[in-house]
């Protein structure tokens, strides 16, 4: 499913940064915004909304704990007690070196493949780039150029050629 | 800019008002003491108030000197508030003058070691094994020690400080790459300090603290002493931080700088949880009745303190620390402040009232054997006692180990708390049943005295028995006996701060709070001319 | 966004990089053939490994009956390399998490490279336990699982099955974490590359495109992986420690065992991170992007946790006397001066003396005694676990049992087996992928390129504005003349427009090599990309006066070229017309 996309490059992030800044007073729609690294500040201009990540670190890391946890009182109070050592069955220091360990390789597992899943990232896959350069020295601001009649996209490329700095000006279909 | 601090009357008022109540309370503690504690009660709380105290002064000190060396920028516009609890060391060296005092004319007796004969073998009296440390654990050495090292801190303090403020007034170099001649020089100070105080911090605390429990002794003490005076001396600097931005000073330290110091709070809490499991675990895990025997006091007959220790400490701050927004909001951080002050100041409880408590009720000591002593599910020791009253030792280890193998010791390990567990252990477990809160206990008190008295004399009693008996190292050894003395019993001031406990710790914190409201006076609040004062104003931005 | 400096911090970033040299000078080394420097290293890795397996072979065909160990010392060399490897595993995650959480910048040069040698050295460290059990094909016992024997679980009250959860985890959440910091930097090198290889690269880099919410998801992931990583890392070598504090003589321990393991670890770690990096700076050409600086701070940190170690062995035996516990004294007594007292002297001076002269400056910048130091502190710290293992195993509580335990060339031959899978491992590391990590070098440039601080830095921002707003002016002059235009704008029919194809412009893959030209080097080139010029064509177009004023804003050590034939040398080449520009170039002597 083609798309067309208009966007303007630009050499340096507060070129960029300045650019955003203008597409937002001028109300402009701002499809997306790539960049070779991340730029600091970028966020809150673009409206994005703080990562929940950490949610589902929390999640799974509970998760991590209680199946640790529980699993080993249940192992050794009820599935097979054996003493060890002098110790009692249900010896909770014990416990809580693998309790932690698997709290944190739960956390870190769910994360990460949360992280891939909602990025729409993975082995394999292949998203579409706009421009080779972007992960080398290139800041793009892209905007959406679908369906434009020749006036509307007439008016994003003068505005792109507007703003200061601006590099290059492409329209590319992915 | 609002840049000077002033100490004002109010400020004023209020810090002599706690410090008044400090003193009422002292006073208070000093005529209501039991006869024959030689106030211990009032003494201990000296020491406790003064190695909390001083030990958040040097810790500040460490941290100005920590700061240096990294190159760190970010709390610049902050560091006279560490600077200013550094001041407070002269004073800490004062206090531990006092305890100094105290220990000479024998006005205190909260160090078993100090007691008459202690070193000397045909003393009734005599403990080989303080005798063995007697090199260390003298009093020329105690004062030598800790004041000399005490007033070697404060001459680094002095030297941050003045380093420091001279940079104020002078703007010379402000903006040169090789940095102030103050910044320099201050580097090499800073890199001399960092051994200094991580070689003798040790020290101090090994004779201000750990040699009260004076058989006991664990390598990782002294870093976990370190860690609770890191989490308060972070807990104080983000409470002056609220403060004084509520008074309208220090504009250029951001809610991102309080970030930031809430992720140190929730970092170092965790590191000093990480100590305190370590420390736990090997003592726990190894059993070496020479080392377990303090946790065993401390989980038998101080629950309250030792719990209470973890939740205050680790489990709240963790909970509500681990969220990022609450690391800004004003409200959240000064309960997390005051909570994790009053936390780690019933740290400092736990480890010094124990010692002194047992000190005050056994002060002859038994000379029992801790080796093979078990602890239960909840960390409590069991089984801990190989005597009977009358001095013969009737277990070894062999005889626990059979219980656990005829399948019913688990029945016993888990129901303890009904008194009748420990019957099979030994003759007088009924000692056992208080948990810590058996009032009865105290009745054991009297009864255990007159028989271990008897057993102090008898220093030999116990060679011939369990592994290590050969070695002749044991007969020392308050070890596992402490079962015999009926651990449960109640103490105000020792079990749980009473208001003496509480009022003087308001004293304390009324003059530290002077030491550093006088000190943020008498220099600008924000150093303009440190080389990282701009990147400190712009932390984030 | 410019940063606020103070002005004492150092550049980390020297050479004037812009953004595309930083891409260019790390990601080359991968597109290039290796030099010899590598092959040599290949052959040298590849012989270890050879006879290192041949050991391994032999270990698991005759059993472990072919070491050394005997009743009383059942763990010796195996278990010692196993704790040296996971120590020098940890210096990857402390770079990367600890000194992320502390904001400590020079960690940007060298943790791409650092966390690749933790996944390495666990791999290395988790061999010897495996083949330590004597029977490796039945490892999987050691896992929890209902089984069929009994159901009979694994006892997890023993700090050594502790350990398998901590080595399994650190190396899963390492993995995790270098890979996910990896993947932009591998789709730059897709972005760069053709055929094939961009398709390999395409797959592994995950379809990576820049976006910001990906970045801001992939920093906050970032973030936490570090703050798992941190008491991860604590937690691992803390463990390993419960190991010989619980296990190795019954009733001996010393509870400082957990942080100053964890030390020693750093220490050891970052000592392993210099030897490898100071050679891998020179081999790469990556001196601009590893400098002084760095080496200085790591020095310092290997003094720093050096006199940390310091301070717990004199602790441990401080307390040993002040402890009154014979036991414990004898173990002390025993090391130091009991049968292997030549290796606690080992360990006391390589751990404790040698990294003392990093009080001083001259040392910890000069590349030599760096090199030495780091290879020194290794042996130190090797050192230390064989002292904790073998000479307290080799003194128990029953004399007649007392043993001397030195090891056969088997058990040194798996040793040597692991520095040369090590060595392997990082060397096709070194040919796959950006040793130092592009995407976070790139966004320290602005407060730590040499040109925004330290001496040489342009006095103010301001004139970097005005810089690039000349440039960015004159780039629209030049497109003029050329196929590049800010302003031919996107008139071209929209309609007719097919799957990825570019309209307008002529892609950046166009893009020609312009040190083709002499006197252009990778680093004008970048200058002149940055201004627009990718091509010889339009290089051929561009006036030499614009040239030059490009040159001088970049800075004086590019003033002194001279650009004057660039353009007709550009247009030869454009042509085609290479034997005559060979011609020119030889009378040209340096294109000026």
């Amino acid at each position: 499913m083609a798309k067309d996309i208009i966007f303007g490059l630009y050499n340096d992030e507060e070129h960029l940064m300045a650019a955003v800044d203008k597409a937002n007073e001028a109300g402009l729609d701002i499809w997306n915004v790539y960049t070779p690294f991340p730029v600091h500040g970028l966020d809150p201009k673009l409206g994005l909304s703080e990562s929940r990540l950490h949610i589902a670190g929390f999640v799974f890391g509970m998760m991590g704990t209680l199946t640790a946890f529980l699993g080993m009182t249940w192992i050794f109070t009820r599935d097979w007690p054996i003493i060890f050592g002098g110790k009692p069955y249900w010896s909770v220091p014990a416990f809580i070196p693998i309790t932690f360990e698997l709290t944190v390789l739960f956390a870190s597992i769910g994360m990460v493949v949360v992280f891939y899943t909602v990025c729409g990232l993975g082995p394999g896959v292949t998203n579409p780039v706009l421009d080779d350069r972007i992960t080398d020295d290139k800041f793009c601001l892209a905007f959406d150029a679908n369906g434009l009649s020749d006036s509307e996209l007439d008016k994003y490329r003068d505005f792109l050629n507007g703003t200061r700095h601006i590099a290059e000006v492409h329209l590319k279909s992915i | 800019m609002n840049n000077n601090f002033t100490f004002t009357g109010s400020q004023r008022t209020l810090t002599f008002a706690l410090m008044a109540i400090g003193l009422l309370a002292l006073l208070f503690g000093v005529f209501t003491s039991p006869e024959g504690t030689h106030q211990a009660r009032v003494w201990s709380n000296i020491l406790h108030n003064t190695a909390f105290f001083m030990g958040i002064a040097f810790i500040s000190t460490f941290l100005i000197a920590c700061k240096i060396s990294a190159y760190s920028g970010w709390h610049t516009n902050f560091k006279r508030i560490l600077e200013a609890f550094s001041m407070f060391l002269p004073i800490g060296l004062l206090l531990v003058l006092i305890i100094v005092a105290g220990l000479w004319t024998g006005s205190h007796h909260l160090y078993h070691w100090a007691a008459d004969g202690i070193t000397d073998p045909n003393s009734a009296n005599y403990d080989s094994i303080i005798d063995g440390k007697s090199k260390l654990l003298n009093p020329i050495m105690y004062t030598v020690g800790t004041l000399g090292i005490i007033g070697l801190w404060t001459f680094f303090a002095f030297k941050f400080r003045s380093l420091s403020v001279s940079e104020d007034k002078d703007d010379h170099g402000v903006g040169k790459h090789e940095g102030s001649s103050y910044w320099r020089s201050s580097k090499v100070w800073a890199a001399i300090f960092l051994p200094v105080g991580g070689f003798l911090s040790p020290f101090v605390i090994l004779w201000l603290i750990m040699s009260i429990d004076s058989h006991w002794y664990s390598t990782m003490f002294f870093w976990y002493t370190s860690a609770s005076w890191l989490v308060t001396a972070v807990a104080f600097t983000i409470l002056f931080i609220i403060y004084l931005k509520s008074l309208g000073h220090l504009q250029q330290v951001s809610d991102e700088h309080l970030h930031d110091l809430g992720k140190y709070l929730f970092g170092f809490s965790v590191f000093w949880t990480y100590l305190w499991f370590s420390q736990f675990m090997l003592i726990w895990y190894a059993n070496v009745g020479e080392e377990t025997i303090y946790f065993h006091t401390r989980t038998r007959q101080f629950p309250v303190l030792f719990y209470g220790n973890l939740i205050m400490n680790f489990a709240l701050p963790f909970l509500i620390l681990v969220a990022n927004s609450t690391k800004r909001m004003y409200g959240i951080m000064t309960f997390m402040a005051v909570l994790l002050i009053f936390g780690h100041w019933i740290d400092f409880f736990q480890m010094i009232k124990p010692g002194v408590y047992e000190g005050l009720h056994h002060h002859s000591h038994d000379h029992g054997d801790g080796h093979g002593s078990i602890i239960d599910l909840d960390g409590k020791p069991v089984n801990v006692s190989k005597y009977q009253k009358d001095g013969e030792p009737v277990l070894v280890q062999n005889d626990h180990g059979h219980d656990h193998k005829d399948g019913k010791t688990h029945n016993h390990d888990h129901d303890h708390g009904d008194g009748k567990a420990h019957n099979h252990d030994h003759g007088d477990g009924h000692h056992h049943a208080g948990d810590g809160h058996d009032h009865e206990g105290k009745d054991a008190h009297g009864h255990d005295h007159g028989a271990h008295d008897a057993h102090g004399k008898d220093k030999g009693h116990d060679h011939g028995h369990g592994e290590h008996a050969a070695h002749g190292h044991d007969d020392g050894h308050h070890g596992g006996g402490h079962g015999d003395h009926g651990a449960g019993g109640f103490e105000m001031g020792y079990h749980l701060p009473g208001f003496i406990e509480i009022g003087m710790f308001l004293g304390f914190l009324g003059l530290f709070l002077y030491v550093v409201f006088t000190a943020l006076s008498r220099a600008s609040l924000i150093p303009v001319n440190d080389t990282y004062h701009d990147e400190s104003t712009h932390h984030h931005v | 966004m410019s940063a606020v400096v103070a002005k004492v911090r150092k550049p980390l970033i020297e050479g004037y990089k812009t953004y595309h040299d930083i891409t260019e000078d790390i990601c080359s080394p991968t597109e290039k053939v290796p030099n010899i420097w590598w092959i040599v290293g290949m052959v040298a890795s590849l012989s270890l490994l050879a006879f290192g397996g041949f050991c391994l072979l032999y270990t698991i065909w005759f059993g472990i009956g072919t070491w050394n160990l005997n009743r009383t010392i059942g763990w010796g060399w195996d278990i010692t390399n196993f704790v040296w490897w996971i120590g020098i595993g940890h210096a990857g995650t402390l770079i990367s998490a600890i000194l992320l959480l502390f904001r400590q910048k020079w960690r940007t040069g060298v943790n791409r490279a650092a966390e690749a040698m933790t996944i390495f050295a666990v791999i290395c460290a988790a061999m010897f336990p495996g083949i330590h059990t004597g029977r490796p094909w039945f490892d999987w016992f050691m896992f929890p699982y209902p089984n069929t024997r009994g159901p009979l679980w694994v006892n997890f009250n023993s700090p050594l099955l502790w350990d398998l959860f901590a080595i399994s985890t650190y190396f899963t959440v390492s993995l995790l974490f270098w890979y996910t910091g990896l993947v932009p930097d591998l789709a730059t090198l897709r972005d760069r590359s053709t055929g094939m290889r961009k398709k390999i690269y395409n797959f592994f880099s995950f379809g990576w495109t820049g976006a910001a919410k990906h970045w801001q998801r992939w920093e906050s992931l970032s973030l936490i992986l570090a703050g798992l990583a941190t008491p991860l890392v604590l937690s691992v070598h803390t463990i390993v420690s419960f190991d010989f504090a619980t296990s190795v003589i019954p009733g001996w321990h010393t509870t400082i065992f957990p942080p100053y393991f964890v030390a020693g670890a750093i220490f050891s770690g970052f000592a392993m991170v210099l030897t490898l990096m100071l050679i891998t700076r020179k081999v790469l050409k990556l001196e601009e992007y590893i400098t002084l600086e760095h080496i200085e701070s790591m020095n310092k940190i290997i003094l720093l946790t050096g006199t940390i170690v310091g301070v717990a062995y004199l602790t441990e035996l401080f307390i040993a006397w002040y402890s009154g516990y014979v036991y414990e004294q004898f173990a002390f007594y025993n090391r130091a001066l009991g049968p292997y007292w030549w290796s606690y002297f080992a360990m006391m001076s390589c751990n404790v003396l040698s990294p003392q002269f990093f009080w001083f400056k001259k040392i910890r910048r000069s590349i030599v005694w760096t090199f030495v130091l780091s290879i020194v502190v290794n042996i130190g710290m090797w050192f230390e676990r064989f002292v904790i293992i073998a000479t307290t195993l080799a003194r128990d509580y029953l004399p007649s049992s007392w043993s001397y335990y030195s090891p056969t060339w088997v058990e040194v031959g798996v040793y040597i087996l692991t520095f040369g899978l090590f060595m392997t491992l990082f060397l096709i590391f070194c040919r796959v992928a950006p040793v130092i990590a592009v995407a976070e070098v790139k966004s320290i440039l602005k407060s730590s390129g040499d040109q925004y601080v330290g001496p040489n830095a342009k006095e103010h921002h301001h004139d970097d504005h005005h810089q690039d707003e000349t440039i960015a002016a004159k780039v629209d002059d030049v497109a003029e003349d050329t196929t590049y235009s800010s302003s031919s704008g996107v008139s071209a029919e929209t309609d007719t427009q097919t799957e990825t194809e570019e309209v307008v412009v002529a892609p950046p893959s166009a893009k020609d090599d312009l040190k083709k030209v002499e006197g252009i080097g990778p680093k004008i080139e970048g200058l002149l990309n940055d201004a627009g010029i990718y091509t010889w064509r339009q290089l051929a177009n561009t006036k030499v006066e614009f040239i030059k004023e490009v040159l001088d804003k970049a800075g004086p050590r590019y003033r002194i070229h001279d650009p004057g034939t660039w353009p007709k040398q550009a247009e030869m080449a454009a042509d085609g017309l290479w034997d005559e520009l060979k011609k020119w170039q030889d009378e040209l002597d340096g294109g000026k």
